[in-house]
């Protein structure tokens, strides 16, 4: 039975076709991802853990490749692998600078200063919250409470929280920052995964330590 | 002296983080004793004492332990819920990032009472140095013999637990959508009971699952070691034992406090070194989901689950944040509706079109734009959040609104008239392009 | 791959019938089945309880959002006292429960209506007057009924880019959505492809496809159906028509065996859309894309609509009194040199008189429908082993199987329907699906993908795996060996050691124990598909098949539905050189499909009637269908469009789609379901029975037919098979012909 051509008068784009796929994980992404689905009784599970293996593994954001190729490794479709990360904001699903700097404005730190920091960040830098400066050092962020509002203001970058801020001492923090490899996307991701991981933190050798522990200063009991 | 450190009884010991010094310091006597006991007797220790749950809610904890099947015959999970995410509470932060190994032993032997073979800590994705202590601790448990094969050389007591880091998501604190996390799905909610089988009954996976806060478990390994008799005497009546309150805000010393339960508000405050850059204008006991309690109704408020709910608010979580008297209650409330708006997972519609319109309701005030029957308009679309939503968070974005409102009316008529600040007026231009006048606040507070 | 199976509870449809509890609603005092949501029990009183994202048949597990359908409740505890729950609570997820009291009418509950309303229309843009939905539109009726009469939302509405195509059928308008999770929820319940899912979270979420590129499915049809609003909507029938203007026409789907039921809504001899007609029994209430967009061809401007006759290599348009006489002239010409082929796209009482002009007037017996490789006897081979010749279970049946094999079929595209009751199966029932194909398929709708075990074996090596499975039911004494027959199968199995196996097949040892272990469970059933009916060596798989299936108790649970439209009904109605109507003996018998187009090609045919079907193309040898066609003299064919065939035939007469005539469809499953005429497309068109009996008529033959009701009474009178099926009796539902039990006594013996 032949088809007609259908009498569809109006012009509506297209449906775009899938992105290509790429092959990125390496051998030691998929080692880690088959250990940590290893935890779930369901693969499925380990969608999160893999969404931060592919953060890691495509350089700290997450391109439309990055997510079909966790699909492709979960056996999920590129819509659910999507769904789940645009609902997380820790996933970038848009890349962001070097060092991405996400300040704490939610209440405590609101009335401790929080909002003269992101003024004096935007105005120092350049950019509005969620640009990135033009040399993709810095991306600024608000962030809901970081839960660490006894060391109001908070500012998350990286696998790291700096606390205490102030419009003194925050500048000082970003010269330090500038000239840090450390306190990346790709970073956070890793130490995630390193997290997940039984073992990470005995077994040394490649293992990741967090560089310090240590609470910022501020009043403690 | 309301301070009582049961929990953080070891928390400034250097290197505590160690498994050495941890059962140095008696932490990991509770698994000891815990697998001479039977199953049961477990559950009835935590049910003397009274324990209820410190995430929130204040459910009694053996009923939970008790409710999951008293056998293995298919997987049990136990969940530790460190999502940590209420504005203003940092207790489960800093009980991980010192007390690692407290919290490894509150779950082995909730492993033990409820027959699970496999724990899952859930930790909010941006905690990752508590996360790194958590996996040295359990990392270190397992070295020592209390996580794998037969614990302790109890024969069948098997128990492996898992870290499970989420990526940015309050309402993955809500313990079904945890679940729906854990699970890899996105942080939406799932039926509850009566619409679904409790958690104890088809948690994760279909399985029996056990759900509790960081602080829970800690305290359950303390009672266990310590005996249920020496934290029931502690507290009052129903709220027993002690609770750690996290003190933000506009304070001298913000900290992480242990108190019994039952420690009148104000000592806290005073505690904790008082208010500073001016007068004492409010509390939020309980983190940003609970009412603001203005200055001169906090006399009479303990620090227990009744107390704080007779006197118009709740102990939640204990985000206990304090704020003087040059805070803008409204500005605040718009901060705080933001928050909901932003983390509302948007599965149903009150809570997802509510907050939404809360905060652009909030916003228009705070910007000049408020008309006549704004204060109506915010507490009836609150009415139509609050018990209508499908999990807490809707509740918990409209009752900050309305108890703000009736507490600090005036505060909101003023903005509506007068386009402006009603605090420091003269200091306030509240132009559009102020972002936020409260930082002028802040600044002046500290200055 | 994860296993998303939901157990029973999660569909309250397929809950089996459980105890029943009394509750009161709205004061009035009602039996339910215990754990019944809330709504379907306040209909069985007549209380309308409204909602947006219920849907009986999808999963509870990402509903109860829409919060539209809240209700008090109130339970009563052992000592008589009522208690009412705090807050209010969804209906449509709460489980009735013994004692319950239920209001739905509550001041409390008016105004929570009010406020859901409220909320999902601030965002919604309220662009009714150009809305395709608009007139049938869930959240329009909901908003007149217990909506608020004004907004107080002054803040700006969400902007979303509209009309956004996701596929060639589906376009979808984003600011319209109110977020009910249908159509995710359809398609990771039901089609199983998840290719919609909600992007971001809270007011800014989103319903999309992956990257929003293309909706990939076989399936997606059916989500413009389900969503309650006019967020998506058809590209087709975009601004084509107000439901209003629409006339609706019930009608069997005549893309493929299946018989879904639908509607076809038209206006000015046009089809506008086609939606789905509820039917339990078969489609549920899904259609598949191909049925659901399928039928454009019927208002195609392509169709024919006039008799054509070549003449000098080019088609001239003549009247029907010229093509009949032309045609009368040929056959009278031709005498006993006259064959027909096709008959499986017609109705039953197209293929009926068909066969009645060849066999009663022309005196030929050369006639058949089948275009596959197998054109064996017509009883056998399935006949022989299973005692059908077709599906021995009904489409619906197969949800209750405990294990589904798919033998050498892609079954979403070869049987749509089928395959969602076997998803059904697995998803809400529990049922484990092996999938045994010669080759991956690579689609998002695919039974592999959820499949148990997937055995992808060597193309050709059916047998084998069949043996080796069937070794393993032995070998394991998964089955019993005391009977003689199976001592015997047992014997003659041997060989076929797992080893054995897996080298002649690629299917790992361990893959085929676990189906094996699979197939031991009962009910099993198979279904197979068209590798192996077009298999040179089908007879033999049969067997094979046959004995595997009945070593373990299955014998009666074997399908092998055919997978054209009316192919079954052709068989049953006698198009066939065997076999006559409701497989009768015939008094003459004669070629078969290869048969008669070997004569044609040595010019041993003067005149073939070839009836809708294009040899050319979907012959399974369509180069031997090619040289016959050259070959033959004469070729008249009953089309509806200039096919291929078409072009090469001498004479074209046009014919009436399903919309433009009555009749019945044979469905793949033996059900015999009525469809009706929708419009008259154009005089000049004619069904093919008339065709069939008008020529009878000049060729000397009795009265005429004048509608199918007449035909349909000589068919009872025809076949045993449908002796007691009146037209009437079929009802909504149709019906399914049973086999009168000699019919395994037709003789095969001398078969052509
Ligand atoms: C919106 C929302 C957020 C929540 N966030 C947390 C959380 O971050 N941490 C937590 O322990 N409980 C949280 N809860 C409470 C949990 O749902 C649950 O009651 C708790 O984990 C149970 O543990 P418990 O019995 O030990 O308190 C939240 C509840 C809601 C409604
Ligand atoms: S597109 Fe339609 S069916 Fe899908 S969520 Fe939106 S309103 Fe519901
Ligand atoms: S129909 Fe019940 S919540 Fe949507």
């Amino acid at each position: 039975m032949s088809t007609s051509t259908s009498s569809n008068s109006e012009s509506l784009r297209e449906p775009a076709p899938a992105p290509v796929p790429e092959t990125r994980f390496s051998a030691q992404a998929h080692a880690e991802l088959d250990e940590i689905a290893g935890h779930y009784p369901e693969r499925k599970a380990a969608c999160l853990p893999a969404l931060w293996i592919a953060q890691r593994e495509y350089g700290g954001s997450l391109t439309s490749a990055a997510i079909q190729e966790t699909a492709n490794a979960l056996g999920l479709s590129y819509a659910e692998v999507e769904g789940v990360a645009t609902f997380y904001t820790m996933y970038n699903t848009v890349p962001r600078g070097r060092h991405h700097l996400e300040v704490c404005t939610c209440l405590s730190c609101a009335v401790n200063g929080a909002y003269d920091i992101v003024h004096k960040l935007e105005h120092e830098l350049g950019i509005g919250i969620g640009e990135t400066t033009p040399d993709g050092e810095f991306t600024l962020s608000e962030a809901e409470c970081l839960d660490f509002c006894g060391a109001a203001t908070i500012m998350q970058v990286g696998d790291k929280y700096f606390g205490n801020l102030t419009t003194e001492n925050i500048m000082g923090l970003i010269d330090e920052l500038r000239a840090s490899e450390s306190y990346t996307p790709a970073k956070l991701a890793d130490s995630i995964v390193k997290i997940l991981q039984p073992g990470s933190s005995i077994t040394g050798g490649g293992s990741y330590t967090p560089e310090s522990l240590e609470l910022p200063a501020g009043p403690m009991l | 002296m309301a301070i009582l450190n049961l929990l953080f009884a070891t928390r400034n010991v250097p290197g505590i983080e160690n498994i050495d010094v941890a059962e140095a310091h008696g932490i990991y006597k509770g698994v000891r004793k815990a697998v001479t006991m039977e199953r049961q007797a477990v559950i009835d220790e935590i049910k003397a004492s009274g324990l209820r749950g410190r995430g929130g809610a204040g459910f009694p904890t053996w009923i939970k332990w008790n409710g999951l099947p008293k056998n293995y015959t298919a997987p049990h999970y136990v969940i530790c819920n460190a999502d940590e995410g209420e504005p203003g509470t940092y207790k489960d932060r800093e009980l991980m990032l010192k007390q690692a190994h407290t919290l490894v032993e509150g779950m082995i032997i909730a492993g033990y009472a409820t027959y699970s073979k496999v724990g899952y800590i859930y930790i909010r994705g941006e905690y990752v140095e508590p996360a790194w202590q958590v996996r040295k601790a359990i990392d270190q448990a397992y070295k020592a013999g209390y996580l794998g094969k037969n614990i302790l050389g109890v024969d069948g007591f098997d128990f492996d637990l898992h870290i499970h880091m989420g990526a940015g998501s309050y309402e993955c604190g809500e313990e079904s959508a945890l679940m729906s996390s854990l699970m890899g799905e996105r942080g939406n909610p799932r039926l509850k009971f009566p619409h679904a089988p409790l958690p104890t009954v088809e948690g994760v996976w279909k399985s029996p699952t056990l759900i509790n806060n960081v602080e829970t478990y800690c305290a359950a390994g303390w009672i266990i070691a310590n005996g249920s008799e020496n934290y029931a005497k502690l507290g009052t009546e129903r709220s027993k034992g002690t609770k750690i309150i996290s003190v933000s805000g506009h304070i001298r010393r913000p900290a992480n406090y242990e108190v019994e339960m039952g420690t009148p508000l104000l000592d806290l405050i005073t505690e904790a070194g008082g208010v500073i850059g001016g007068g004492l204008k409010a509390v939020v006991p309980g983190g940003s989901s609970v009412q603001i309690v203005p200055a001169d109704r906090l006399g009479p408020i303990n620090l227990d689950y009744e107390s704080c709910g007779a006197n118009g608010t709740l102990l939640g979580s204990g985000g206990f944040m304090v704020f003087n008297d040059r805070t803008d209650i409204v500005l605040l409330m718009k901060r705080t509706s933001e928050f909901y708006a932003h983390e509302s997972c948007g599965k149903c519609t009150p809570c997802r079109e509510g907050t939404r319109w809360l905060f652009k309701i909030l916003d228009r005030i705070t910007s000049g734009g408020g008309r006549d029957g704004d204060i109506e308009l915010l507490l009836n679309v609150c009415s139509n959040i609050d018990g209508r939503s499908y999990c807490g968070l809707g509740d918990a974005a409209a009752w900050p609104i309305v108890g703000a409102i009736k507490a600090f009316r005036p505060e909101f008529e003023y903005w509506i008239k007068y386009k402006k600040s009603p605090v420091g007026a003269s200091a306030l231009p509240p132009s559009p392009e102020v972002v936020n006048p409260l930082l002028l606040q802040a600044a002046a507070a500290h200055g | 791959m994860s296993d998303n199976r939901l157990t029973q509870t999660d569909v309250s449809l397929n809950k089996p019938v459980a105890d029943l509890v009394n509750v009161k609603i709205n004061g009035v005092d009602v039996k339910v089945p215990k754990g019944e949501n809330l709504i379907e029990s306040a209909r069985r009183i007549g209380v309308d309880v409204p909602y947006f994202c219920y849907h009986p048949r999808l999963s509870k597990g990402d509903a109860a959002n829409c919060r539209m359908c809240l209700v008090e409740v109130a339970m009563t505890g052992p000592d008589g006292s009522v208690r009412k729950m705090p807050k209010p609570q969804a209906a449509c997820t709460m489980p009735a429960a013994e004692g319950m009291v239920v209001e739905t009418e509550t001041p409390a509950i008016v105004k929570d209506r009010r406020g859901i309303l409220e909320f999902l229309l601030i965002n919604h843009p309220l662009d009714c007057p150009v809305c395709d939905r608009g007139g049938e539109c869930p959240l329009q009726n909901n908003t007149l009924f217990y909506g608020p009469p004004t907004s107080r939302y002054i803040e700006e509405k969400r902007h979303l880019p509209k009309a956004y195509p996701l596929s060639d059928h589906v376009v979808f308008d984003r600011e319209r959505c109110i977020h009910c999770a249908r159509c995710t929820r359809f398609t990771e319940d039901i089609s199983g492809d998840s290719q919609l899912g909600f992007l971001k979270r809270g007011a800014d979420m989103e319903v999309g496809t992956f990257a929003r590129t293309e909706y990939h499915s076989k399936f997606s049809g059916n989500v413009i159906e389900l969503c309650p609003v006019g967020a998506l909507l058809s590209r087709n029938y975009r601004f084509k028509a107000r439901p209003w203007d629409l006339m609706t026409q019930r009608s069997i789907c005549s893309v493929c065996s299946n018989g879904c039921n639908l509607k076809l809504d038209y206006r000015v001899e046009q089809i506008q859309r086609v939606n789905a007609r509820l039917n339990e029994d078969v489609n549920e209430e899904w259609t598949c894309d191909r049925g659901k967009f399928g039928h454009d061809y019927v208002s195609s401007p392509d169709r024919l609509r006039t008799p054509l006759i070549k003449r000098d290599n080019s088609w001239h348009p003549i009247s029907w009194t010229e093509a009949y006489d032309t045609l009368v002239g040929k056959l009278q010409a031709a005498g006993s040199r006259v064959a027909g082929i096709g008959g499986a796209k017609g109705s039953n009482e197209d293929a009926f008189v068909f066969q009645k002009l060849f066999r009663e007037v022309l005196k030929s017996g050369n006639l058949d429908h089948r275009l596959g490789r197998y054109q064996g006897p017509s009883s056998a081979p399935l006949l022989d082993y299973f005692g059908h010749n077709g599906m021995g279970n009904s489409i619906a049946e197969l949800e209750k199987m405990k294990t589904i094999l798919v033998l050498g079929s892609d079954l979403s595209s070869e049987q749509p329907i089928i395959f969602l009751r076997a998803r059904k199966a697995w998803r809400f029932n529990g049922a484990n699906v092996i999938n045994a194909l010669d080759r991956k398929i690579e689609d998002t709708t695919n039974t592999g993908d959820f499949a148990s075990v997937n055995l992808i074996y060597k193309p050709g090596t059916e047998i084998a795996l069949l043996s080796g499975l069937l070794h393993i039911l032995f070998a394991k004494k998964l089955v019993g060996s005391d009977s003689p027959a199976n001592i015997a199968l047992e014997k003659s199995f041997a060989s076929w050691t797992p080893e054995k196996t897996s080298a002649e097949t690629g299917v790992s040892a361990a893959d085929l124990e676990k189906a094996a272990y699979l197939l031991a469970v009962s009910p099993a059933a198979v279904i197979a598909g068209s590798t192996i009916t077009n298999h040179p060596d089908y007879v033999d798989i049969a067997a094979v098949l046959g004995g595997l299936m009945s070593v373990t108790g299955n014998e009666s649970n074997v399908n092998v539905p055919v997978t054209e439209c009316n192919a079954q009904g052709a068989a049953d109605m006698g198009v066939l050189p065997d076999s006559g109507p409701g497989y009768t003996v015939p008094a003459t018998k004669g070629l078969n499909t290869g048969e008669i187009l070997a004569a044609a090609e040595s010019g041993k045919i003067e005149a073939l009637w070839i009836v809708g079907a294009d040899l050319a193309k979907d012959y399974f040898d369509p180069e031997a269908a090619k040289r016959a066609l050259e070959n033959c003299p004469f070729i008249v064919i009953n089309e509806m469009f200039l096919t291929e065939t078409a072009s090469m035939a001498d004479l074209i007469l046009p014919i009436a789609s399903v919309a433009e005539k009555d009749g019945t469809y044979t469905s793949c499953e033996r059900r015999i379901q009525r469809f009706y005429r929708a419009f008259e497309l154009s005089d000049n068109i004619k069904p093919d029975w008339l065709i069939f009996s008008e020529i009878a008529e000049k060729l000397g033959a009795d009265a005429p037919y004048f509608s199918a009701r007449d035909i349909w009474r000589d068919i009872m009178a025809a076949a045993p098979t449908h002796s007691a099926i009146s037209l009437k009796s079929l009802g909504e539902a149709g019906i399914r012909w049973q086999y009168p039990g000699e019919l395994n006594a037709v003789d095969t013996a001398d078969a052509v």
